[in-house]
């Protein structure tokens, strides 16, 4: 009953709050000692990405201080944990941190970043959600997606000194899509490669959708060298659908990769990861050893790539993030190989929230993950309708 | 039949075949021709009232707790059909305490209004009066096309038929067949001669080829499923075969104000829950939402609370039973959402007043309040949304999509006013109107999305007599 009150109280004090001043320290939860700055939290995790430590022990304690952290300074966070029953900002380990479900990014400010220091704003795609999530970078945040998202390309993908096969990235460029955290993510690959601005080849749609600009592609593709070919499961399925059309392959040059984010987003057919593996095997006449997928979200700002082993793809995160399989019936965490629902912890998320139930369904396997996709739609076992 | 296996249910029907065993669409034509056979020979010449005799006995059969076929279901039901043992019990219980032959006498009565109408010619006084009199029966042969593990449509089907003096073929979605087929069983134990008149048989919705050899023969489909199921097989019946279609349909309750009082929203709470936790919530008749109207001495909101303690209650006495991944998903990323909802939203003013109770450690039941009247769909399995309305209008006008689409309400308001509320609910096109407790339990009669349940079978021949005898 005491929790049931405190978290009214919480949420009571939200709402209070979020009216006059938004996402400024809440005196009534800090702790008495010293605040932590977000420029302070940003350089203790950068250090981590770039020192390698994989100890339990070390991420664990950034963890905790990063979740204090964004208890004190992220109004929606507190209310939420309050409403789980989490009251204070102290925390022992890091898989006792309240998960933030992806849809809170949606519904709330999900964010320690005040409106005068927002620099950034990324959205989730998808044409069929009434709203997107919202994921809010100051500076510092921003810097901290970044050291992120280059650590683990280069680490997967390209080493840093290396120079990167021609980059030919399809999606829109960050001029038309600023808001697309995967769209500044390559803008962030091309500019630490120093490459030429024209790796984009997709365009904006009338109605927003994402587009390719299938002449200048074909163009950049014909020419020599191997290539980077970076986009969304659907572009690729728009590439297939338009060379089956015209009848022709683009084989690339050794040395090629092509990298492919899962999603569909209802904007071209949907085909089995295999399927559409092979397909592009066929026509871009690269192996399928070649074809790396990535895992991202807009509510992330860590990606996860796969290996492949014996046909099986298998996602793994860069050691400042760890992750676990919850049993969506229970709760609790799962047994190895037993499917659930993916949370992810990642300490890169400095500036929102770090514990993310993704609402993803993935499979334990070793240190990483085989995804199973959204929760495939449940038959009606009965005579009623079901929702949607 | 104390301690029978399934593969120890003789194999009487097709669906009593082991899973491996390959049916072909001659198979379906030749059991057909069988069944009709067989009903010229046992069915067409029995009288109604021998008839009842029967399906009253199979009744008490059926409410015996140590009866060999009800052990069997509840041994075998609860892994194969993923209801709880107490569930799968209740909803037994409550469909064969109808099954009597007072029932089913009243019920002969409601359809043709004379208890003898489906023996040979019969009249009424009025008729009598007129010279004239009637007769009625069902087709030769009537297939029925079943859907999903709730079995009381199926059940009910088999007796309006055998009333009918009808063979029937039961065709049942994969895995779903095992409690038509007790009953099947239950039939040929009371007597074997009307079995010979049923078939079961099991396989995928829509094969084409099976559905064809069953359709050529019966002269009467009835089918329960979603609306795209009942086109695709109405666009395949050959012209002149009737067709009773059932489709996938929502129920809600509604509380009026008057009703929201101490001890009488406690009953409430308790007989909605009650009716959540029947068949889990899957069935067409159990409530999606109930409404609250505002002003009444118990707010939505408590009453909200008050129905979380009856589910919890539920749960206790009654589990639910185990969901698969996809299930809990959509129930734990339903909760998520509502959750997120109640901590940190409703402060902009544009999304209402939310609240969430929940069974801890499992996704066993969940009542989600919202100060608002928008009818929700439930994702099932014991999740119920509470609303606000300022009135039944309200309440309606909020439902406008499902308009055409609600089997029933279950109504909680005082004598006076329930008259023109029923009305009300009429006219928007509501075909069941209940006491909550009862969304789960209607009469054997009811008329399932306002269809007569045995008149639609039948075809009538009147005889008009000349005046001078």
């Amino acid at each position: 009953m005491i929790a049931t009150a405190l978290a009214r109280l919480a949420a009571m004090a939200y709402k209070l709050f979020a009216a006059v001043a938004v996402n400024q320290p809440c005196s009534v939860f800090r702790q008495n000692r010293m605040t932590t700055t977000l420029r302070q939290m940003a350089a203790t995790v950068t250090a981590f990405i770039h020192s390698g430590d994989c100890r339990e022990e070390s991420f664990n304690e950034i963890a905790c201080e990063l979740f204090a952290f964004q208890f004190q300074h992220n109004r929606a966070l507190q209310a939420l944990c309050a409403n789980r029953g989490q009251l204070s900002d102290s925390v022992s380990e890091w898989k006792r941190i309240p998960a933030v479900p992806a849809s809170a990014f949606k519904e709330c400010e999900m964010t320690t970043v005040p409106l005068s220091m927002r620099v950034a704003e990324f959205h989730s795609s998808g044409t069929s959600e009434q709203r997107p999530s919202r994921h809010f970078h100051s500076h510092d945040s921003l810097a901290v997606y970044e050291s992120s998202l280059l650590h683990s390309f280069h680490s997967r993908l390209v080493a840093p000194e290396a120079s990167i096969p021609t980059p030919i990235f399809l999606t829109p460029s960050p001029e038309v899509a600023p808001h697309s955290s995967l769209v500044h993510m390559l803008e962030t690959i091309r500019r630490h490669y120093g490459m030429r601005s024209q790796v984009f080849f997709g365009a904006v749609g009338t109605n927003g959708s994402w587009e390719l600009q299938f002449e200048k592609l074909f163009a950049a593709l014909e020419r020599a060298g191997p290539k980077t070919l970076f986009g969304t499961a659907f572009h690729f399925v728009h590439l297939l659908d338009r060379l089956a059309a015209e009848n022709r392959r683009l084989p690339l040059p050794a040395g090629s990769l092509v990298i492919e984010t899962g999603g569909y987003k209802g904007r071209s057919r949907v085909l089995q990861k295999e399927e559409l593996h092979k397909a592009l095997s066929v026509a871009l006449g690269v192996s399928t050893n070649a074809i790396v997928c990535e895992y991202g979200m807009c509510e992330l700002s860590s990606q996860a790539y796969d290996v492949s082993a014996n046909g099986v793809r298998r996602f793994r995160f860069p050691p400042w993030v760890r992750f676990q399989i919850i049993s969506p019936e229970t709760g609790e965490e799962t047994q190895e190989n037993e499917p659930g629902l993916l949370r992810v912890c990642d300490l890169a998320n400095i500036a929102s929230a770090l514990v993310v139930e993704t609402g993803d369904l993935a499979i334990r396997d070793g240190d990483g993950f085989r995804l199973m996709g959204r929760a495939a739609r449940v038959e009606p076992r009965g005579c009623s309708l079901m929702a949607s | 039949m104390d301690q029978m296996r399934p593969m120890d249910l003789p194999n009487y029907f097709l669906a009593d075949l082991p899973p491996e065993a390959v049916i072909s669409p001659a198979m379906i034509t030749e059991a057909c021709q069988t069944l009709k056979r067989n009903r010229a020979q046992y069915l067409a010449g029995r009288t109604t009232e021998d008839l009842i005799e029967v399906l009253d006995r199979i009744g008490a059969s059926w409410r015996r707790p140590d009866y060999g076929l009800r052990r069997f279901a509840l041994e075998h039901g609860p892994a194969a059909l993923r209801f709880s043992r107490q569930t799968l019990e209740r909803g037994l219980d409550d469909f064969f305490s109808e099954l009597t032959a007072e029932n089913l006498k009243a019920l002969v009565i409601q359809e043709v209004g004379h208890p003898q109408r489906l023996d040979g010619m019969a009249a009424t006084a009025s008729e009598r009066a007129r010279n004239r009199s009637a007769s009625a029966r069902g087709p030769a042969l009537v297939a029925h096309i079943t859907a999903g593990n709730i079995p009381n449509p199926a059940l009910a089907s088999m007796i309006f038929s055998l009333l009918a003096r009808s063979a029937q073929f039961v065709k049942c979605g994969r895995g779903t067949s095992l409690l038509p087929r007790l009953f099947a069983h239950s039939i040929y134990e009371a007597d074997s001669k009307l079995a010979a008149c049923i078939e079961l048989a099991e396989w995928p919705g829509g094969s084409v080829d099976f559905e064809s050899a069953l359709f050529a023969e019966a002269g009467c489909v009835t089918a329960t499923g979603t609306d795209s199921t009942l086109d695709a097989i109405r666009q395949r019946l050959p012209v002149g075969t009737r067709f009773i279609a059932h489709g996938h349909r929502v129920s809600f309750g509604f509380i009026a104000s008057p009703s929201a009082t101490g001890a009488t929203a406690r009953r409430i709470a308790r007989d909605a829950a009650a009716d959540i936790a029947a068949w889990d919530q899957h069935g067409c008749l159990s409530p999606h939402v109930i409404y609250v109207e505002k002003n009444g001495a118990v707010a939505p909101e408590q009453f909200a609370a008050l129905l979380a303690e009856e589910l919890a209650r539920q749960e206790i006495e009654m589990p639910r039973g185990n969901l698969e991944l996809a299930e809990s998903t959509t129930i734990t990323l339903k909760r998520d959402f509502y959750r997120v909802r109640a901590a940190v939203c409703g402060d902009s003013g544009t999304e209402p007043e939310t609240k969430l109770w929940c069974s801890e450690g499992s996704t066993a039941w969940t009542v989600v309040y919202e100060d608002d009247p928008l009818f929700h769909v439930s994702c099932l399995n014991r999740f119920i949304h509470v609303k606000c309305a300022a009135n039944l209008a309200d309440a309606l006008h909020h439902a406008a999509l499902f308009e055409g689409k609600v089997s029933t309400v279950a109504l909680a308001a005082p004598e006076e006013q329930a008259r023109e509320l029923a009305i009300t609910l009429s006219r928007w096109g509501v075909t069941r109107i209940c006491p909550f407790g009862r969304m789960q339990r209607p009469p054997l009669g009811w008329r399932h999305d306002g269809q007569p349940p045995l008149a639609g079978l039948l075809t009538w021949t009147d005889w008009e007599r000349s005046e001078d005898i």
